[in-house]
């Protein structure tokens, strides 16, 4: 097992990857910008180093820094939470140079899922269905539009490099097709340096149905069932629940079987999601992320089971401690994504939060590092903390997360716990009949109150 | 320059080198206060400065900050030595890594307490992966402390010297 973590990260993910450590007896180190001297996973960690200024690039995206801090440490271990350098498969390598563990799937897995097209390449191979398109990248506008054709309109073009939504049009009729080609290769060439696009039948009214894996590395894997994240903004995931309410046993345990076995068969090592769109009682591979995800709590309520430990185990060499058939589920779960935003114009809402009192009892979660009297630096991203909430029944859970909502205080910044409150009386969430337009739709409706 | 990895324990919060406070002079000095009705007396010894303040309340003034000792209040907690992150002439590292004094293991420091330094001039090494990183002087003046020790693991912000 390893000596020492190094927690390549901030927020909520720092917090929750120290417990896991703490849990194992492992010591951690916290690295943090100077913004984050005050941060709760910080001021927990058996040792601190701060790696640089507020801004991620000179400090949590700073390898050199974060290299340093595993030298003067000792640390033999790097995890690196979610987003930053997590699907970095170059950082994964130098850090193997330098003879430190990532704690995360092997760099060419990222690399690998990283690559959109080569992503879905590999799916097909895997026999995991993914959505009709062009395979490759597309050539001429000739070539598209006759690929759009043979697949059918409407279609989505993708860029190959992009991912988490960006960079994407969609095209209802040949004639939109050049001018949308061009504009989606310069958006692509600027936001990912590259233009490579790619194109896919587009899905009208689909859900967002992801499956949560963990490998071994040494060919075991196993699925812990799947997560429903339709309800976005922006593409951002606001709501996340497990078993997804669109899903029968049998088509559960059929995709969730097909994505076991890929992943055993390609020697997958750590944990990761791959995430389809699901409509008419089919599901299309769109991408698989190689990390451990914001909503992996939905999935620990409903397994019981730890998946940053099981991070922290496979990592450091051990076989995988669970059996597909040691899995069990039970009842259901529900997260809340609450960010540090005005409800209604989601204006970012940085400050000191002066009153703090999270909702407890039976089956309420929160996975936060806020306290009271904390300063939401504006640097970062407005995540406030997560209310995951678990019930025998989606009705259960349902009732209790209307509870805990609505027990919930943070007073001093502005939050999203309206929007919960909303959606959690609507009667299509309340029905678990949406899709991944449905927020957007409701919000434009515009039916919250502050 | 060896280094055995795992054995220096990097402390939770920036470590001010601050030498062990001499609680017999700060308790003569506030002796002194008392008798003379002096409002501040400061001392100074080999780099270290020792300020003892009467704390005397004007109306309409709001209170002193805790930085300065109250006459009566001797071992209040409070730092007596010059606060290094507030001190204008203080130099902080610019990354993570581990600070040498001198050029190499052995070799005499770039610089030592009342060296007179020119901007520019290499004050210290700052160690990571192997890469020797000269720390220049950011401004000229003299080296009144120097806050870290030889072989010391340092952080980004880190206090490292103050140059007056």
């Amino acid at each position: 097992m390893f000596d020492k973590i190094l927690i390549a990260n901030r927020g909520e993910i720092a917090l929750r990857v120290l417990r896991a450590c703490k849990e194992l007896g492992i010591p951690t180190v916290a690295v943090h910008s100077t913004a984050d001297a005050d941060a709760m996973h910080v001021r927990l960690a058996d040792e601190s180093v701060c790696i640089g200024p507020p801004p991620a690039k000179d400090s949590y995206l700073n390898i050199p820094a974060l290299l340093a801090a595993c030298e003067i440490t000792g640390a033999d271990a790097v995890h690196p939470g979610y987003g930053f350098l997590s699907e970095n498969a170059r950082f994964a390598e130098i850090l193997a140079e330098h003879n430190v563990h990532f704690i995360g799937p092997r760099p060419e897995h990222i690399r690998l899922m990283g690559d959109k097209i080569a992503a879905k390449r590999a799916a097909t191979e895997l026999g995991i269905p993914t959505v009709p398109g062009s395979g490759g990248g597309v050539g001429s506008d000739q070539e598209a539009e006759r690929l759009a054709r043979e697949v059918g309109f409407p279609v989505i073009l993708k860029a190959a490099a992009g991912g988490g939504g960006r960079g994407m049009k969609v095209v209802r009729a040949a004639s939109e097709m050049a001018s949308a080609l061009a504009i989606a290769r310069t958006e692509s060439k600027t936001a990912f340096g590259d233009d490579t696009v790619y194109l896919e039948k587009y899905l009208e009214r689909p859900r967002h149905i992801e499956v949560q894996v963990l490998g071994d590395g040494k060919g075991r894997a196993i699925h812990l069932g799947e997560r429903d994240c339709s309800l976005q903004r922006r593409h951002q995931k606001v709501w996340e629940e497990g078993p997804s309410p669109a899903l029968n046993a049998a088509a559960r345990d059929q995709i969730c079987e097909t994505v076991a076995t890929a992943m055993r068969e390609i020697k997958y090592l750590s944990a990761g999601t791959v995430e389809f769109l699901y409509e008419d009682g089919k599901f299309s591979f769109i991408e698989m992320n190689t990390r451990i995800q914001v909503e992996h709590p939905v999935t620990e309520m409903i397994t019981d089971i730890d998946l940053v430990a099981e991070q922290i185990r496979v990592a450091a060499g051990n076989d995988l401690s669970l059996a597909q058939s040691d899995v069990k589920f039970h009842g259901h779960a529900i997260e809340c994504r609450i960010n540090a935003e005005n409800p209604v114009s989601f204006r970012a809402s940085p400050g000191k939060i002066v009153h703090y009192h999270p909702p407890g009892g039976l089956g309420v979660r929160i996975d936060s590092a806020v306290y009271h009297g904390y300063a939401m630096p504006p640097f970062y991203d407005s995540l406030l903390g997560k209310l995951i909430v678990h019930g025998k029944t989606r009705e259960e859970c349902l009732m209790r997360l209307k509870r805990a909502l609505d027990e919930f205080v943070v007073d001093g910044i502005e939050t999203t716990l309206p929007l919960f409150r909303a959606l959690v009386r609507e009667a299509e969430i309340i029905d678990g009949d949406y899709h991944i337009h449905w927020l957007e739709e409701f919000l434009a409706r515009g039916a919250i109150e502050q | 320059m060896a280094r055995k990895p795992g054995t220096l324990q990097m402390p939770k919060a920036p470590v001010l080198k601050t030498p062990a406070i001499d609680h017999d002079v700060i308790r003569e000095l506030a002796k002194l206060l008392d008798e003379t009705g002096l409002t501040e007396i400061e001392y100074q010894q080999d780099g270290v400065s020792i300020r003892v303040a009467r704390n005397l309340a004007v109306a309409g003034e709001r209170p002193q900050t805790p930085t300065a000792i109250a006459g009566d209040a001797i071992l209040a907690p409070v730092a007596a030595a010059i606060e290094p992150t507030q001190h204008p002439g203080l130099v902080a590292s610019p990354m993570v890594g581990t600070a040498y004094l001198g050029p190499a293991p052995g070799a005499r420091p770039y610089v030592e307490v009342g060296t007179q330094v020119k901007a520019g001039e290499p004050l210290m090494i700052i160690e990571a992966m192997k890469t020797m990183n000269q720390i220049p002087a950011p401004r000229s003046g003299t080296v009144i402390q120097i806050l870290v020790e030889d072989g010391q693991p340092v952080e980004y912000g880190e206090p490292l010297m103050i140059i007056e």
